[in-house]
Order: C-alpha cells, then structure tokens, then sequence
C-alpha cells in the first residue's frame, strides 16, 4: 500500500497510446502457468522473489510469472559476468544450490523453512564473497535485477509510488518541485504523520527482524534523521 | 533558431522535413520508395551500423552522389508501433545478443551503453550533446595522461557546430572548453534541474541548462517535447534527436539504402589486402555484398569484434591488428550517481531526463591528486532503474519497498568521470558463440588509481550539492556509462587501428567510423563527437575523391 490515497495508474489507462497500453495491460495477466521454472524449482523461486520485494500476501504482482517469460524468451540483459553461466542457467543452478543450503542447514527445501529462516539463508548469500561455487556479488546481482525489474514494471508497484506510468502522448504540463498534475495525488495525509527518517528505520527494523540479526548502517546515514522542524526547500 | 538558418539546416539537411505532420511519426512512403541496390551490383561504400557515426556518414555520402547501402543488426524502428512509454518495454532497443564481462572491474552492458536498430544507441541516449574540451585532444602533451589525438579541437570544431544546428541543440551559452552558444533557447526545468540549480549555487558552482539535442520549440516537422520523461526508452514524439529522424531520412531522400535486420559477419578481404565487401546474415541466410569502400560503425564493442571474427591468411589476428590495438584501449566513463531526499515532491520523472549540466571541474586542477576530472549533469531514473540505485545501498526486503514508495521525493544527480584509456581494457572474442556459431564479445575492465580518485571526488561533490539544496539523506552507487575507443586513431600504425582520416592503416579502403575511433573521452556524453567525427569524414572522403560523386574515385 503506498501513500498517496487512491491513486490508481491505470485510471489513466485511455489517455496511453495502444501499443504502450497493450505491453502494461499484458502484466496484469496472472495465470500462475511456469514454462521456464520446473516444478521442483517453482516453490524456491516463488519463495525467494516474495522475500527479495517483500511480497506476503495476496494480491501479489505476478513476479515470478514475469520472469518466467523473459527468461523462456531468453530476454538478457544482453550480458553475463564471466564467472557466471548464462542467465537462465545461472537461475535454475542458484535456485539448486539454495535449496541444497536450505537442506543441510535446517534439513527442509528452502520453501518450507518459516520466513525468517529464508530470510537469514538470504542475507548470508549478500553478506559472502563466494557462496556455494557463485561469486555471492554476481549472484546477488542477477535475483536483485530480475526480481526488481519485474516488480517495478507493473502497475500496482507504480501505485504504491506515486509514479504516473505510461506519459504518451499525455505527457506533463507541471513542472518542479512540488507541483502536481490535476490526476497526481499528494500524500494522502499531507502532514506526514510518520516522518520519512522514522518510516525508514521501521522499515530496516522489520528487515532485520525477518534476518534476525542487526543491518549495518551505510556511513552516513545514521546523521541525516532531520528535525520535524525544518523547513521545506521551496 | 530564425526562420533564415532553419532554411541554411534544411538546404543541407532535409531530414526535419521529410517527417509527416499527422499523427504517425515515420514517414513510410519514403521508405517505401527507398532505393534497393541488386547484390550483383558493386556499390561504393557499405557501411556497418547505423547509428551516430554510420548514419551521419551515410547521409553526407548520399548527397554527394555516392551509392551508399547502410547494414544495421536491429531493425527499421517506426517509433508509433515498436516503442513504448515504458521501462520493461523497452527491452528490444537493446543489444541483448550475448556478451561476457569479465576484469576486475565488470562494466555491465545492455540497456546502459548498447544500442541496436538503425539510429544505434542514440535512440537510447539521454540527449545530452556537449562538445569535448579543446585539452580532451592533447591530453598526453599537457597532462601526461591519456593520448593524443592526431587531430586538433579547431579541426572538429566546424563540424561540432553544423550537427549542434542539424539536431538541434538546446541550451544556455556554455562558458567551458571552447565557449559557444547553442541555436536553441534551453528547456525549461523541472524539480530535479531546480534541485541541482539550487545546491549548485548555494555553493558557488556554476551550472548550465542543457546541452540536450531536443529542440524547444518544433523544428521542421518535429513537434515540441511533451516532458513524458522518458528519453531513454526512445523518442515517440520525434523530440528528441537520434540519426533516425535527423539523419535517415535525408540520406534517403538522396538514394541511400537501409538495409536492417541485417548481422554483418565479415569484412571480406582479397588476396592483395583489399576490402571487397561485407558478409552477413538475414532471415538465416548468408549473403554478400560487393563494395569498392567499407566502413564500419558497430560502436566500440562490435566494430573490434568484427575485425577480429575477419581474419584472414594475411591477417590472422584480425583485420588492421598487425600491431595488437584492435579492441584495445576501450573506455567507460565512471557515472557515479547520488540521491538526495527532499521533504518537498520532485517527481524527477517530470521533464527530460538531461537537465542541467556543470563542466567546472572538467580539467585538471594542479591542486588535487589526480589528472583530468569530470562533469555534474542531472539523471532521472524511472522506477525499474531507481530499484538498482537502492537495492545497491544493500537494501532488500520491506527496506527496498519504503524506500521506492517514497520515489516522489528523491532528486538524482549524475557525473561523468574522465577514465584513461588502458591497453589491458579490451575486447576479445570468447569461447562462448551467438546464434550464427561467432564467438561473442568478451569485455575486460580494469580501473586504475587516477579513475577511483576522479570517481571519489564525482562522488562527495554530489553529495555537497543535494546537501547544499537541503537533501535530508543522500545515497549513492558506482555505476558506468558510455563506452569508446577499442580502435583509435593514430599518427601512425603503432599508435593507432586508423589514421586522421578513419582510415585503417592496414587495408587502404576499409574505414571505421564511430566511437571506437576515440582516443580519450573527456568527461562528455560522446554522441556529438561522433556525429562531428563522422560529417569530418564524409569531407574528408569527397576531397579525396576531388571532383563529386565516389564511384568516379574511389580511394
């Protein structure tokens, strides 16, 4: 849920050219058929793309479903690290080798472990330099930029942001800061009850939660938390 | 721009107006109507790839009278039915046939500096268009660095300024490198070029609006810019400038053939050493064709890749690599990019994405510890982009979504950071085959200390703007952008693939065109350079072949 009220991309859907239209419409389509992922790896790669974005509950934005066809399409990026096999191998050998580390460590695949046993099974695999024969920073790479790429392509994602989707031939007429187009929304409580500093440290608090051990802050950010008082930039 | 030099752009260069005026934004009657050159018929030049080097050049030399026939891998785009207004949709702009990178510093390639279809990356580019600085071409002389160009910036500079006119440009009088003008007023800001102005200025940095190839106001045929925001998944307006409305149809119009969907897979070479024409690929069917001059345009990546998969008996490291420096001496820019939070919405996404530029720490400055520098210039990623920005802090999980669900709020800046041209930055052929059984491209990258030390201090200045603007948080990621160099031009076979002219020391009529050619990158967006580079060419060919049309001399 985000915080700008009702706002709802696809309101807008009739002002979108057709052929634009037609590509965002197509995402909505939510037959949970897999072509790419076997069954044995569908659990596992349901289970990771839900923890990556977050994703608990139902409606979920069909990101597996969407990776799935790029990766039956062999839709790449268009590169590979040399370390890595390419994409669609790289995918199916991961997914293999976190259920193998699911396995030894609790004796269950990875999608029957409790979140936070996933969620710590993940971590590890961002904290490694090397994790089960994968460079961990080319690992992590491929199921951030797949997963996100998927999430942040479908509508529901861009409601949730505040984010206009499609602008032809509409395009934008209300340039800078702070100024909205008539169907924009502002926050839905323009006070912002929960200021963004505090709404971030929950966030990496219930983070941390489903790892179960403390995130290190990035240097730098522990000192921006800024005064309620500060004025805005206009 | 004044009615009067409109006319002078559109005596020399009609493109503007051979777009239609309706609701669709190609003109398919002339591509209809294009000329199709028989494969039996010998042509004067084939050029390999269509992008900013091929298509500039193959409109100079369809004026002049030559028979020109222009290859590009990608397809004929018609803006209206191949692109969309979105992220994930603009998969196909892409190079997306396979790639390994590999160095101790992986440059990641794709949708980030790779291009395919006719207008090649520039239907991808932001738009921004700056010239190089006059020291970008001796760089080796007065800071010790880098390379020296066998040409000089005055050498360029005319050709800057009738690209800068063909585009057009947009933007204030620029007071950096050489200082000029622009012939179109800049664009008007939006919340991320206020931010930007703002911090800048509360810390004495001076800034420009521009230099974006998108003209304010209708130019010819082209309307005015909507500010949908998304100039990197291509044009549906016709706003913004790529050769594909600026140079393609003019080329046309005066007898050039496309020739798309189109995998060149050899430069053919005859027992004395001389080019013959080019193989490649369509529909799963080899063909050839015959050419008394090739060029080729495939951009640093694919232009060294092609001379390489050409090797021959007398050339059996590859073509014009007698000496090793095919796919050597290949560059990225260090892009790092920081993020600031603002209390205020800044819907970054509104406007062009290229905004508001700074070139102030361009040069080298005796007072720090490394040589060259880098440019400021506004970015603004789309929600998929903006997800690798945060995700790169580290974040996943319910950190990653509270971040994204605050998007509205957060300003991006981006640099462009001078790194050096280094032998051991390379492109080879790996063991792993495309589709047509050729070894794919392999990327080596490796950074050295003076590139970590511009990155750094691209870095903190970014992060000293937003602050200064009010920034709450600022947060930042190393990233790459653009790509050059891999067969630069040299003074002579042991310091380059080509000479002043783009020609290759090696066989007299085979010519590159393009961004490889490059032998240092500045801290500017290359597009302009290479157009620049490529209408010096085309002169440079028709003086050589003295008196009108090629086929009467070829050289």
């Amino acid at each position: 849920m985000g915080r700008k009220g009702d706002f709802n991309v696809l309101g807008e859907v009739s002002r979108w050219d057709l052929v634009t239209a037609g590509v965002v419409l197509a995402r909505l389509d939510t037959d949970p058929h897999l072509s790419f992922f076997t069954a044995t790896e569908e659990p596992t790669v349901r289970a990771l793309a839900d923890l990556l974005v977050a994703q608990h509950d139902e409606p979920r934005v069909p990101v597996v479903e969407m990776m799935d066809k790029r990766l039956m399409a062999g839709e790449t990026d268009g590169w590979h690290y040399a370390d890595m096999p390419e994409d669609g191998d790289a995918w199916r050998q991961s997914l293999s080798a976190l259920d193998e580390e699911a396995t030894e460590q609790h004796g269950k695949g990875f999608a029957q472990l409790p979140l936070e046993s996933q969620a710590a099974l993940v971590q590890a695999v961002q904290d490694a330099d090397q994790w089960r024969g994968f460079t961990a920073k080319h690992l992590w790479s491929l199921w951030t930029r797949y997963v996100c790429t998927a999430f942040y392509s479908h509508p529901w994602a861009w409601n949730e942001m505040g984010f206009g989707g499609p602008a032809y031939p509409r395009g934008y007429k209300n340039l800078g800061l702070d100024r909205r187009e008539k169907w924009e929304r502002p926050e839905a409580d323009a006070s912002d009850p929960v200021p963004w500093a505090e709404r971030r440290e929950q966030a990496l608090r219930a983070q941390e939660k489903r790892v179960g051990t403390p995130r290190p802050r990035q240097p730098g950010v522990e000192n921006v938390v800024p005064k309620r008082s500060e004025p805005n930039h206009r | 721009m004044s009615r009067l030099r409109d006319a002078d752009v559109r005596a020399r260069n009609e493109s503007a107006w051979l777009l239609p005026t309706g609701p669709e934004r190609t003109n398919h009657r002339l591509r209809a109507d294009m000329r199709r050159y028989d494969e039996c018929d010998e042509v004067d030049v084939a050029i390999v790839g269509c992008g900013a080097g091929g298509a500039t050049l193959l409109q100079r030399l369809a004026r002049a009278g030559a028979s020109v026939v222009g290859f590009d891998a990608g397809p004929f785009w018609d803006p209206d039915a191949d692109w969309v207004s979105d992220e994930a949709g603009s998969h196909k702009l892409y190079w997306t046939e396979p790639r390994v990178i590999s160095g101790r510093d992986p440059v990641p390639l794709g949708s980030n500096n790779s291009g395919r279809g006719v207008g090649g990356s520039m239907i991808h580019y932001a738009g921004y268009t700056p010239r190089f600085h006059p020291s970008d071409f001796r760089t080796y002389s007065t800071d010790g660095v880098g390379a020296d160009w066998p040409i000089s910036y005055v050498e360029l500079k005319p050709y800057y300024e009738a690209i800068e006119q063909e585009l057009p440009v947009s933007g204030q009088s620029w007071p950096w490198g050489d200082p000029h003008r622009y012939p179109y007023s800049p664009q008007p800001l939006g919340g991320n070029g206020e931010v930007f102005v703002r911090g800048a200025h509360a810390l004495g940095i001076p800034t420009r609006i521009g230099p974006v190839a998108i003209a304010n106001g209708r130019f010819g045929n082209r309307p005015h810019c909507i500010y949908r925001g998304f100039c990197l998944q291509g044009c549906k307006v016709n706003a913004k400038a790529s050769p594909l409305i600026t140079h393609i149809p003019d080329a046309l119009a005066h007898g050039a053939e496309i020739r798309a969907n189109c995998m060149v897979t050899r430069v053919v070479v005859d027992d004395q050493g001389q080019a013959t024409g080019v193989t490649y690929m369509t529909g799963g069917v080899e063909h050839f064709q015959p050419a008394r001059l090739v060029v080729v345009a495939g951009y640093s990546i694919e232009t060294p890749r092609l001379l390489l998969l050409s090797a021959t008996k007398q050339f059996p490291d590859g073509l014009c690599n007698d000496h090793g420096l095919v796919g050597r001496h290949l560059m990225v820019q260090g892009a790092p990019q920081v993020a600031g939070r603002f209390d205020v919405e800044v819907r970054m996404y509104k406007a062009p994405p290229p905004e508001v530029s700074s070139e102030e720490f361009y040069e080298t400055d005796p007072t720090k510890p490394y040589q060259r520098g880098f440019a400021l210039q506004n970015i603004s990623p789309l929600p998929i982009t903006y997800s690798e920005h945060v995700a790169a802090q580290g974040h996943w999980g319910e950190a990653l979504r509270e971040y994204m669900r605050d998007y509205t709020h957060w300003a991006v800046m981006g640099s462009l950071c001078e790194f050096l041209p280094r032998y051991e930055n390379s492109v080879t052929l790996a063991q792993e085959t495309d589709r047509y059984g050729l070894p794919v491209a392999d990327f080596s990258y490796s950074m050295c200390d003076n590139d970590r030390a511009v990155e750094e201090a691209a870095q903190k200045v970014q992060e000293d703007i937003l602050k200064a603007a009010g920034a709450t948080e600022t947060i930042a990621v190393k990233r790459y952008a653009h790509l050059v160099g891999g067969c630069r031009m040299g003074a002579d076979a042991g310091h380059g693939v080509v000479n002043a002219d783009h020609q290759s020391f090696a066989v007299p009529n085979l010519y590159l065109v393009d961004g490889s050619v490059l032998p240092t990158q500045g801290s500017a967006n290359p597009a302009l350079t290479i157009m620049a580079l490529a209408a010096r060419c085309a002169d440079r060919l028709r003086s050589r072949s003295r008196m009108g049309p090629l086929e009467t001399e070829c050289p």
